[in-house]
């Protein structure tokens, strides 16, 4: 079966599922909350479409032109246009595009094979996926960790060397990072990979049902092409993971500060209950309630930090895909690339906002 | 949140008068006695402050810094930081006329000048280049001349000297800095000129962060890359400021389906990547400063427009906002005098970030290659180039990215020491 | 140490470290709380009665520290223990109560996980199931239904949320409980069931309490005997009898004629005037002599030390230790 439907299936029957149960298991409360978020969140998918939409539409530069070049006649560029349905009134371009938003059919592109877009962003997307979910895991853990590691130690060097940390990371380009540990990793010690996703000989072995090769390679048994992608995913993940777990760390590190001086953990330490206990604990569960919020925020973050980490280390991925079109004038492709962007970020928003109402009772009730 | 009213004041009673000392003195002074009171804090805004207007001046006046235009070609490719070019020269007998490889130049069908190089050496891609060039140029003049050498590899360099002293090579294309040391041992031998005839410079610099693919001073490209980047954060910042701030204001005081509507847009752009919409804004409008500014300032706009309206909605709320109200107070007064001075520091540090962050994306941009032009000199540009050729030249890439750091770094750091001084608790929303 | 005094606190003094330097949040304070009494003790805002009912347990905030004291706890010093042993003592032999229940509850954990928590911290081989018969065994003798031990703080009323941190207190059956402003968010009539239920808890549990607050009234109606703060020193402590009857310092007695009585005649209230001093740069002498209506000369210049003037009766003043003040004066003058 097509990787994207067996990819779908194994995002979207759990997801369903869990929604399922909080809903059933829920509160009223929460049942209208959750409502709620998915109703909010179809209007934004759709603006988001439709700015991009216009911003295609109405600014100068014909697509059709700039693709076809000097080659073009004007009888040429017409006749593709009317093919494409772009001479067509601007009502029926747009219902149109939000038809295709709908059933996920955006076409052919225009350039370059003419594949159906839907085809290549199939193959494209589980390469994204697969680097930016650990990238988020290491984030997450280099940055829950440290930020409490260092409000534990408040003012002393390991809370100046985490902020330091955290600001210098935040400021250093992530192409540029990527580069460096290229460099560094790659050329000169010669350790690790510096493209790719997998040794391209290695590649050819491997059987791929869900397109995600981590997996593939596990349930073929594969593990020589395990190997080949555990190290390819080295230094892109590193890359896009540390520039992560910079505000992490900051925005961590400021509510376990903040939470501490709170009147219930001075009430728990007068009851004896121990200082790591309460650190990690009280402070830490109850500071990480809004970092689950900023989770949510972090996804715009990610995945523009994805478009720079594939390009950096030629990882196949709907980032690269983007800049690869865009590069190409392949405005059709262009457009489809950056409204499934917007869904993902709608859709991750909503996953995140119901397991925040999951952890934090207040919203509960 | 601290309810517990007997808690000692970390502000004692003498601290106000100490406060109110401050206020009769003049704003030096008050910069200097703050010093103390905020400790770490004021140092990072000073430091930063400080090297932020030093960017700033290296981005007015790039000469000042900069001994090359970005554009000049000052020298062979790929040199090395400090790596002294090296220069070939023609080693030829003494007693020969020899002065440029033009002077090899036989008829057609005349036997072949035989010319020594050592083996590995990057003279031999010199004398190449310069063979090639001087053969065209014959082949134009259409005397029947011609310059095909033949080529001798030597194991080294006393063997390809030798070659020449013997007679069995014409002449021997080494590097100019090689012949100084061993000119004792070949007394028939001299150092007879640059491969083209022209006079052989003997700088001994190389240049202090090597030269790019094409043969241009990085460091100068560096220097002058200042302009564009600070040029492109600044503009895109204001832009964003222009907007955002009064629709913030407008949205928070004004309220109803006007905010509704607003909010719903800027949220929706607030949560979409930034460097995706700047990319797509920025493809259709096509490469030019102008439109990376404004690709790069649509992304900003949520953010001011956010905190702005958040304040303006508690400032209203406040009492005193009502009490004007209650004496007749016009609404414009009321946004003027009591709104807008509460809302100035935190979009003096918003502005501190976004400087920074319209930095990093406008060199992100360019580096994916939509940004400028590639005539002009920018960081991002020059790392996309640098990337290519990180086998062999890898300072091609460090400078840049370097540059990139510190100046974001400076912008960052002035953000986070202002967020501290003035809003201690401040949260990222 | 007498069996009958359960904490003996001898010149404690706690420092906090500002901007502007070091404060002495207590200064050189002793007190004795008796075995089975209720100790109330009073002081205006500042005057570090809270810092002092912290310091008992040795809670202090970061830049607080004791450089100085003693604390005999039922026959040991508590600042010889090591500081990571102290959360054996906290909870299990003193406990505490806080001012604002809202804010002293975690807010993400339930009524019962507060209560097991503590139990199973300081006997870590208490089952899920013992600690949570306990904590319905305690909760009910609090007058809470034992069902509403599974909700959030935010679900119950202020007066049930401070029933519920006496509970936490009593969940180990400590001997000494601090209750720092106990009432003060509470309403007037709520505050009148948690004094009683503060009395009958006292009576059943053999408890003694240390109760801080601001409010004399809470004090008259509950308390055995007294002590008043003033600007980080303490300035008088007697039964509360004798305190309210004939108080002896200058500041106690303005304390006392600044609470409004129905039956008085005056049109205008006390006030006693000034302001207290900082703690920063105090007064030279006797703290409260820029605002004492009796002041003498040595008042400005020399403190008075905390004496014994009566059985159990002690207090700061130079009223009554004339003898002792004029021989220092001329000693001082010597030399």
């Amino acid at each position: 079966m097509p990787p994207i439907t067996l990819l779908a299936i194994i995002i979207g029957v759990p997801s369903i599922l869990l929604l399922a149960y909080v809903f059933i298991r829920g509160t009223t409360g929460l049942r209208r909350y959750i409502l709620t978020r998915i109703v909010l969140t179809v209007p934004m998918v759709f603006i988001l479409g439709s700015l991009v939409f216009f911003i295609m539409r109405v600014l100068p530069g014909d697509p059709v032109s700039s693709a076809l070049g000097p080659k073009g006649t004007p009888e040429m560029i017409q006749q593709i246009r009317t093919q494409l349905g772009l001479n067509d009134p601007m009502i029926v371009q747009y219902g149109r595009f939000l038809g295709q938003m709908v059933t996920l059919k955006f076409g052919n592109s225009l350039v370059g094979g003419h594949r159906p877009i839907i085809d290549e962003m199939s193959e494209r997307f589980p390469a994204t996926l697969e680097l930016i979910i650990p990238a988020s895991i290491l984030a997450l853990v280099v940055g829950i960790y440290g930020g409490t590691l260092a409000a534990s130690r408040r003012k002393k060097a390991t809370d100046y060397a985490f902020r330091i940390y955290a600001v210098v990371i935040y400021s250093v380009p992530i192409f540029w990072l990527g580069l460096i540990l290229q460099l560094f990793f790659g050329v000169k010690l010669g350790w690790l990979p510096i493209s790719g996703r997998i040794d391209p000989i290695i590649g050819t072995t491997l059987q791929t049902h869900t397109n995600l090769y981590f997996i593939d390679s596990l349930i073929t048994g594969n593990w020589s092409a395990l190997g080949s992608v555990v190290l390819h995913l080295i230094l892109p993940t590193i890359t896009l993971g540390l520039i992560q777990s910079g505000l992490f760390v900051r925005i961590t590190r400021a509510n376990v500060i903040e939470t501490l001086q709170a009147d219930y953990i001075a009430a728990a330490r007068a009851r004896g209950i121990r200082e790591k206990v309460l650190i990690y604990g009280h402070a830490l569960k109850n500071a990480m309630i809004p970092v689950i919020t900023l989770i949510g925020l972090q996804v715009a973050i990610l995945l523009a930090g994805a478009v720079l980490t594939e390009t950096v280390f030629s990882w196949p991925g709907m980032g690269s895909y983007l800049v690869e079109r865009i590069s190409a004038r392949d405005y059709t492709a262009v457009q489809s690339v950056i409204t499934v962007f917007a869904m993902l970020v709608a859709l991750i928003s909503l996953a995140v906002d119901v397991i925040y109402s999951l952890v934090d009772p207040r919203v509960r009730y | 949140m601290d309810t517990n009213i007997e808690k000692i004041p970390t502000t004692p009673p003498d601290e106000i008068t100490w406060e109110d000392d401050l206020k009769k003195v003049g704003l030096l002074r008050r910069l200097l006695r703050a010093r103390k009171w905020y400790g770490a804090d004021w140092w990072f805004v000073a430091i930063s402050s400080l090297a932020v207007l030093f960017f700033i001046l290296v981005a007015i006046f790039p000469s000042w810094f900069a001994p090359y235009t970005p554009d000049t070609l000052v020298g062979p490719r790929f040199l090395a930081p400090n790596e002294i070019p090296a220069v070939s020269v023609l080693i030829a007998p003494s007693d020969s006329t020899i002065s440029s490889l033009k002077d090899l130049a036989v008829d057609e069908n005349a036997d072949r000048p035989k010319v020594a190089v050592v083996m590995g050496a990057s003279t031999s891609g010199d004398l190449n280049d310069t063979a090639k060039q001087i053969d065209a140029d014959l082949i134009s003049e259409g005397n029947g001349l011609r310059l095909r050498p033949v080529i001798e590899r030597y194991d080294s360099l006393d063997s390809a000297l030798q070659a020449v002293a013997d007679g069995t090579d014409a002449v021997a294309v080494i590097e100019s800095t090689e012949f100084a040391g061993v000119s004792q041992n070949y007394t028939s031998l001299r150092e007879a000129g640059s491969l083209t005839g022209e006079v052989v410079s003997t700088s001994t610099k190389g240049f202090v962060m090597g030269t790019n693919d094409i043969g241009q001073d990085i460091y100068s490209r560096l220097i002058y890359g200042t302009r564009i980047a600070l040029i492109i954060g600044f503009s895109s910042s204001l832009l964003s400021l222009f907007l955002g701030v009064p629709l913030g204001l407008l949205a928070g005081f004004i309220g109803g389906a006007l905010d509704r509507l607003l909010s719903l847009v800027m949220d929706s752009l607030y949560a979409f990547p930034g460097l995706i919409l700047a990319i797509a804004i920025a493809a259709v409008l096509g490469p030019s400063i102008l439109n990376i500014i404004i690709a790069i300032s649509v992304l900003y706009i949520p953010t001011y427009y956010r905190i702005v309206r958040g304040q303006t909605l508690t400032v209203k709320e406040e009492v005193y906002v009502e009490a004007a109200r209650s004496i007749g107070a016009r609404r414009s007064e009321i946004l003027g005098r009591y709104i807008f001075p509460n809302v100035i520091p935190s979009v003096a540090i918003i502005f501190s970030v976004n400087v920074a962050d319209a930095i990093l994306t406008g060199a992100g941009l360019s580096f994916l290659g939509l940004g400028l032009p590639p005539t002009i000199a920018d960081w991002g540009i020059d790392l996309a180039r640098g990337q290519r050729f990180i086998q062999t030249a890898p300072w091609m890439i460090t400078f840049p990215g370097l540059a990139i750091l510190l100046v974001v770094l400076a912008f960052t750091l002035m953000g986070e020491g202002l967020t501290e001084i003035f809003n201690p608790k401040l949260r990222d929303r | 140490m007498t069996d009958d005094i359960l904490y003996s606190i001898r010149n404690l003094t706690v420092d906090y470290k500002t901007r502007a330097g070091i404060v002495h949040a207590v200064d050189n304070v002793s007190l004795d709380i008796r075995r089975g009494e209720i100790l109330g003790l009073v002081g205006e805002s500042g005057c570090g009665k809270s810092t002092f009912g912290k310091a008992l347990l040795r809670l202090h905030d970061g830049p607080a520290s004791i450089p100085a004291g003693e604390l005999w706890f039922d026959g040991r010093d508590l600042m010889k223990v090591p500081m990571k042993d102290m959360p054996e003592v906290r909870g299990a032999e003193i406990g505490m109560v806080f001012q604002d229940p809202m804010t002293s509850l975690n807010p993400v954990q339930s009524i019962l996980e507060h209560l097991t928590e503590t139990i199973q911290a300081h006997e870590p081989g208490t089952s899920d199931a013992a600690a949570t018969a306990r904590a319905e065994e305690l909760i009910e003798r609090l007058g809470i239904r034992h069902e509403r031990l599974n909700e959030y703080p935010h679900q119950m009323s202020g007066g049930m949320r401070q029933r519920v941190m006496i509970s936490l207190a009593l969940a180990l059956r400590a001997k000494l409980v601090i209750a720092d402003e106990p009432t003060t968010s509470l309403d007037v009539i709520v505050e009148a069931k948690f004094l009683d239920l503060l009395k009958e808890l006292q009576e059943e549990f053999g408890l003694t309490i240390l109760l801080i607050t601001h409010n004399i009234g809470v004090v008259a109606e509950v308390c055995d005997r007294v002590a008043v703060m003033y600007a980080a020193k303490m300035a008088e402590v007697g039964t509360a009898e004798e305190v309210f009857a004939a108080p002896k310092h200058p500041y106690t007695q303005g304390l006392l004629n600044s609470v409004p009585n129905i039956d008085m005649d005056e049109i205008e209230l006390y006030k006693m005037g000034g302001e207290p001093p900082s703690l920063l740069h105090p007064p030279k002498g006797c703290r409260f002599h820029p605002r004492c209506p009796q002041a003498m000369e040595i008042c400005g210049q020399q403190e008075p030390s905390f004496e014994e003037i009566a059985n159990g009766h002690r207090t700061a003043c130079w009223l009554y230790q004339a003898h002792e003040a004029a021989a220092r004066a001329k000693e001082a003058a010597n030399g």
